[in-house]
């Protein structure tokens, strides 16, 4: 039964949707045929090891490095799935905000899906790493540049999701950017401030 | 439809490959790497080899803990460091490198003790002395199998010394007295708001001769002389690296690259061994760190730090010029 839905190769289908056409994504996910939920964690599960190896392209190579590929991309899996899923229920939070319905599960899903460009980071990298034409500038350019896909694709799955127009999917998209962001600021300044006066105080 | 499906399965062939070819790079890069003929002191290490203690700075039971509770470089946390490596397998040699003009005479016998305990199981223990090994830094080496020192290292300085401040003219001038309870003459002895007597002296000298024999006993046993060969030396006086290999007091002139070989040469262990440093939990780097940083920021040039003038008398085994 497994190896059949394999072989029909429509699993792929979710993937070429993320890169060419985010609405028909979400079509897709929506109808639920094949299910694309459990495929869609193996996505972040490449994004760990392609992100590890990029990393370690640019650094300096010891034999820190197995740790880094055994468990540390298990570390790195684990902390990316925690984060699409925190990441899934603020915007599914914001989307109901907005007089949207909840669909947690099915955000949950275009998020994994979202980052599926991001595992064309290694090889990339790895070009430029080759040719010795620097490669630091080139990873955080194609970070960049793949953050920036992988928001579009997310916002525009959600825009499918909704019904809704672009601008509310952005929002949707940016809160938990934007949440993260103010308590990770007001937290540094309290965590600063409340070392020195323990400190001094 | 199915010419895209089969090139996407193309494409995430040709990623399973880019990620094969990366690990491949990766490791032979690494290789390479590892058979250059250099040593890191950081790079986490497999196998049999080398553990480093260090020693810095002035001897004491347990040093003062920062801010966060975390204690570093105190004789009661170099005893667990040694205590930890002796009980490792992977351990085949110690490297104890010793910065230190000495410190109190109980926190160092410990260390002393412990580095005997561990000479006694048939390791090698190489102290590697770096600006100042003298005193209670020279005995704690005196301990080990071989003794390395660079031409300038400070060592020697064997003996004994407590000392307090006398203010009691100080106090007279300003019209201060004390006002001391006690329940035995000797109770507050090297007090310093009043002249020593010529019983304390006595009791005091006392102490201090019978430590300074412990010192000269225990450098004789580490390093198989007789203690009539060191007695001559033994007055206090400073020597150089090579003041100190000629009267024998040190093994060998050389850097600690040149311990590190003089360790595995002795442990028989491969050039490259890895070495086991004392590494620091980052958590704990970055908190000591951060306190460091802040008080550099905030230190004011008028905090005079309270061991200067509070008299907190003891007998060490330090060079105090």
């Amino acid at each position: 039964m497994i190896l059949n839905s394999i072989r029909s190769l429509r699993w792929t289908d979710f993937f070429i949707y993320a890169v060419t056409d985010p609405r028909n994504l979400y079509r897709i996910i929506q109808n639920n045929d094949p299910s694309g939920f459990g495929l869609s964690f193996t996505i972040p599960l490449v994004v760990a090891v392609t992100e590890i190896l990029a990393t370690s392209l640019l650094g300096q190579q010891t034999s820190f490095f197995y740790y880094k590929i055994t468990y540390g991309w298990i570390f790195n899996y684990i902390l990316l799935v925690f984060f699409i899923v925190i990441t899934a229920s603020l915007m599914d939070m914001m989307s109901q905000f907005l007089g949207f319905t909840g669909r947690v599960k099915e955000i949950i899903t275009v998020v994994n899906f979202s980052i599926f460009p991001k595992v064309f980071l290694l090889p990339l990298v790895y070009i430029f790493k080759s040719l010795r034409f620097a490669p630091g500038f080139f990873y955080f350019f194609f970070s960049l540049g793949f953050f920036i896909w992988s928001a579009i694709i997310a916002i525009l799955a959600v825009s499918e999701m909704n019904r809704s127009d672009n601008v509310k999917s952005v929002m949707v998209f940016l809160f938990p950017i934007l949440l993260v962001s103010i308590t990770g600021f007001f937290l540094t300044i309290i965590t600063f401030f409340g070392g020195i006066t323990m400190l001094f105080g | 439809m199915d010419r895209n499906r089969k090139l996407l399965v193309s494409i995430l062939a040709m990623l399973v490959l880019s990620s094969i070819i990366a690990i491949v790079d990766i490791g032979i890069t690494m290789k390479k790497n590892e058979d250059r003929p250099s040593f890191s002191l950081r790079a986490p290490g497999f196998g049999p080899g080398i553990g480093i203690v260090r020693i810095s700075g002035p001897i004491e039971m347990s040093a003062a803990g920062n801010s966060f509770g975390l204690q570093n470089g105190g004789a009661e946390s170099i005893v667990e460091r040694l205590d930890q490596l002796s009980r490792d397998n992977r351990i085949k040699a110690v490297i104890i490198r010793i910065n230190s003009p000495g410190g109190t005479v109980a926190a160092t016998q410990e260390i002393y003790q412990k580095i005997w305990k561990i000479r006694k199981k048939g390791i090698p223990i190489i102290a590697s002395m770096g600006d100042i090994a003298a005193s209670g830094g020279y005995y704690i080496a005196s301990a080990c199998t071989f003794i390395m020192a660079n031409h300038g290292t400070i060592t020697g300085s064997i003996g004994v010394i407590a000392m307090s401040p006398n203010v009691r003219r100080l106090f007279e001038k300003l019209g201060i007295s004390m006002n001391v309870i006690k329940s035995g003459k000797y109770k507050d002895t090297l007090s310093s708001y009043r002249d020593i007597s010529q019983e304390e002296r006595e009791l005091l000298q006392e102490m201090i001769d019978s430590s300074y024999k412990k010192f000269l006993k225990d450098v004789a046993l580490g390093r198989s002389m007789n203690q009539t060969d060191i007695i001559p030396y033994a007055d206090g006086r400073v020597f150089n690296g090579v003041s100190g290999l000629k009267y024998k007091l040190v093994d060998g002139l050389g850097t600690f690259e040149d311990a590190v070989a003089k360790a595995k040469e002795n442990a028989k262990l491969p050039d490259d061994a890895p070495l086991y440093e004392d590494v620091m939990h980052p958590l704990q780097k970055f908190l000591v760190n951060l306190e460091n940083m802040v008080k550099n920021i905030s230190g004011s040039p008028l905090r005079v730090d309270r061991s200067l003038y509070e008299n907190q008398y003891r007998m060490e085994y330090r060079y105090l010029p």
